[in-house]
């Protein structure tokens, strides 16, 4: 809650003036935060201009400079670009796993969901139909197929998945832990294999005096998947720029993970996270204290899925093609070890997750792999070892950081220790995060406040 | 806990004792309830009604079948058979031959609170929290008013907090409200879930064995204050409880419950006095020298 703004009235026109003065009493609490934390404010404000200066620094200048001068490890639009879809899927998948505790192995059908909505409303594919439908495009108004402006596809997207995520978890929310894993698990495979599938569709069915009769139609493009599928245009409705070259497609995927950031926080900081923390800590007693669990979960299951939904639609987009080849079981896991690398449970833990490991995935061991080929051709390709490597990096990691690099406060106190070390480990925490000034769990100013405020209170009295 | 003085209890009606009490006079009414847990009855055939405004007591040996009564009150078990009316809104009824039973979420929201034998408290959240967790089941708002943050979701928000507080304080946590609810002392975790359970503002409060683990101070303060939640609050209180100087002091009404059947019930100095209940809780030949001496 902000502390700083009051609500006066009703409706929009209230909602409107929240805003405003929200966003106005912006200046004065970053002002009060440089008084009382100075380095970290430097050093977070540092990181975010570099953030948003990085995309266009790298293409005018540090390409040119890594490609003919000194090879550097840096990432490339391509790989900036993934690094905001995949967090836009941690950021979701710490929705579900994170804030309500609900282990899903099978977010990737989301993922997957989400991309043939692209593929679906945004190619030439339903020409074969004879659909054509062309709104607001960019496209020639006599195109064939489906072309819909990229914001509505993405709308779409969000709630042909969530309704996909809702269908999925009614009936499998009422289990608990291991069988919930199991039976996502088990979704996660068969909905690749569907697109993959469908690609001769025959049914032949009488519904009352219907007489359905459909044969050998390519719904999914098979094996080849769907291509082309149109770029995503911006500003809003598909004029003035293609997103898909350089680094504007960066700043579109900067644009939804902060979309996604401040969702995920707003519900965090809600009745439905304190909800959903209730549910995690001890399902029985939330149950009895009112919080209709079997609904709570749902709503996390589904609005976790949405974001991979935007995800997915974006991937379609900016790739212009997609297959069932590219939502590999192996991307759950993907997503799911950035979610517990970062800290599972902290929205600010999901999105350095996904960062750094799309950054050692895309950029790092391509590179050594180059570098290690150049020197010594012989010697095993990196590159090749990823699993093997995140696998290590998983282990050492649970062995020695459980809680991961930006961990939520409390999942830190449910997986370290009971007891004294519950309190060490947390003034540790703030203290390495005033040195490397990374936002600390809860980067808000109340947060902070109320964290950094209450680190000796709780240490006192252990 | 801060012990203030009691006012006196209020005079009940006079009926109450002699069991021809008007129907709305009872808030909830459970006949012939029976739970199996496969060949193990462990409540059987129980009629018990808890009259509007009064403290009961549930007392009995360990494994008595206290819990799970209480358990089928708030709908986490349902019965095998049993009708139980709360207020007027029928939580267990007879469908065919199996019982129905509203869910716990459902009962909460109807008015009853509960605490936990075992303190069940939402560890690492803020003492605030987790009454705000209370709280929710009256909230209105919906997710997406959280998403965009709508100036009704956060008056809301604002109320609970304001109200939440309001609810610590009367257990003497206000101080105490952004401690983690795991770090707080023993005795102040049996308040917290108190304050928890006042927040779903319920007309019946459950209480299962809370004086377990006081001292004698404490317990005498949480006696005090669950008599002023009733002049105060106008609750009435459902007590299972092992402390008998904590059930004679304070219950209106006791019944005694052993291997699942009501073997007693009536006023504290009438149960005391009752040779079956010596004999459930002492043993026969105890109830002999009782009854000679």
């Amino acid at each position: 809650m902000s502390s700083a703004t009051k609500v006066i009235g009703t409706g929009p026109g209230a909602w409107f003036g929240f805003i405003g003065s929200t966003l106005a009493s912006y200046p004065g609490r970053y002002r009060a935060s440089y008084h009382r934390r100075r380095r970290r404010t430097i050093l977070l404000t540092l990181l975010v201009v570099g953030t948003l200066i990085y995309p266009i620094v790298h293409s005018v200048l540090l390409a040119g400079f890594s490609r003919n001068v000194l090879p550097l490890p840096l990432p490339d639009d391509t790989v900036m670009t993934f690094m905001t879809i995949f967090a836009i899927m941690s950021i979701g998948l710490n929705i579900v796993a994170g804030f309500a505790g609900l282990l899903d192995l099978g977010y990737v059908a989301f993922y997957a969901i989400g991309a043939y909505v692209a593929a679906f409303l945004a190619s030439p594919h339903f020409g074969q139909f004879g659909i054509n439908l062309v709104f607001l495009g960019h496209v020639g108004p006599g195109a064939v197929g489906i072309h819909l402006p990229f914001w509505i596809v993405a709308i779409v997207a969000i709630i042909v998945v969530a309704t996909f995520g809702a269908l999925l978890g009614a009936p499998t929310l009422r289990l608990r832990g291991d069988y919930l894993a199991i039976v996502t698990l088990g979704f996660g495979e068969i909905v690749p294999l569907f697109f993959k599938n469908l690609s001769s569709l025959t049914i032949s069915f009488a519904l009352g005096p219907l007489l359905i009769n459909v044969s050998n139609v390519n719904l999914t493009g098979g094996v080849q998947g769907i291509n082309p599928i149109d770029p995503p245009f911006l500003p809003i409705l598909d004029v003035l720029f293609d997103a898909r070259s350089g680094p504007l497609a960066v700043y579109l995927g900067m644009f939804l993970v902060t979309i996604a950031i401040v969702v995920a926080r707003n519900l965090d900081l809600s009745r439905m996270g304190r909800a959903w923390g209730a549910i995690r800590e001890d399902e029985t007693a939330a149950e009895m204290m009112g919080v209709n669990t079997v609904r709570t979960k749902l709503l996390a299951f589904a609005l976790g899925a949405s974001f991979a939904g935007v995800a997915g639609a974006f991937q379609a987009s900016y790739l212009g093609a997609t297959t069932s080849d590219f939502f590999d079981f192996s991307i759950s896991i993907l997503v799911l070890i950035m979610v517990i690398l970062g800290g599972i449970g902290n929205v600010w833990g999901a999105l350095a997750g996904a960062v750094m490991l799309v950054y050692v995935d895309k950029t790092l061991l391509p590179y050594v792999s180059q570098r290690i080929g150049d020197v010594a051709p012989t010697l095993p390709n990196p590159a090749q070892y990823n699993f093997l490597i995140y696998g290590v990096l998983l282990v050492v990691m649970m062995r020695f950081r459980p809680q991961g690099f930006l961990p939520s406060r409390q999942r830190e106190a449910e997986l370290s220790v009971h007891g004294l070390a519950d309190a060490d480990a947390q003034m540790g925490v703030v203290g390495e995060f005033d040195n490397v000034g990374v936002a600390p769990p809860g980067q808000d100013e109340t947060g902070a406040d109320s964290r950094s405020a209450e680190t000796p209170d709780e240490s006192r009295h252990l | 806990m801060t012990v203030q003085p009691t006012p006196s209890a209020p005079t009940l009606p006079s009926n109450l004792l002699t069991g021809s009490i008007a129907d709305e006079s009872i808030l909830v009414r459970s006949r012939g309830v029976t739970k199996r847990f496969g060949g193990l009855t462990a409540v059987n055939n129980v009629d018990f009604d808890i009259p509007r405004g009064a403290i009961v007591s549930l007392i009995g040996p360990n494994g008595a079948g206290k819990t799970t009564f209480f358990n089928m009150i708030t709908g986490s078990y349902i019965p095998t058979s049993g009708d139980i009316t709360f207020d007027g809104t029928p939580i267990v009824r007879m469908a065919g031959k199996k019982a129905k039973s509203l869910k716990p979420h459902e009962v909460t929201k109807l008015g009853i609170g509960r605490t936990f034998q075992n303190i069940r408290l939402f560890g690492t959240m803020s003492a605030l929290d987790n009454v705000r967790v209370g709280a929710n089941v009256h909230l209105t708002s919906h997710w997406w008013d959280s998403i965009i943050r709508t100036p009704g979701m956060l008056r809301e928000e604002q109320a609970t907090i304001d109200s939440s507080m309001e609810l610590l304080k009367l257990v003497d946590l206000d101080t105490r409200a952004d401690t983690w609810a795991r770090n707080l002392p023993y005795g102040d975790q049996r308040r917290l879930e108190i304050a928890r359970a006042l927040a779903t503002r319920p007309k019946l409060l459950l209480l299962d064995e809370p004086t377990a683990g006081m001292n004698s101070s404490e317990t005498r303060a949480l006696t005090d204050f669950i008599r002023r939640l009733r002049t105060e609050f106008g609750l009435s209180v459902l007590l299972i409880e092992h402390d008998m100087r904590v059930v004679m002091g304070i219950s209106d009404r006791v019944t005694v419950l052993d291997h699942g059947e009501v073997i007693a019930e009536g006023s504290p100095a009438e149960v005391r006095a009752n040779p079956r209940v010596i004999e459930a809780y002492l043993g026969r030949d105890a109830a002999e020298a009782e009854a000679e001496a």
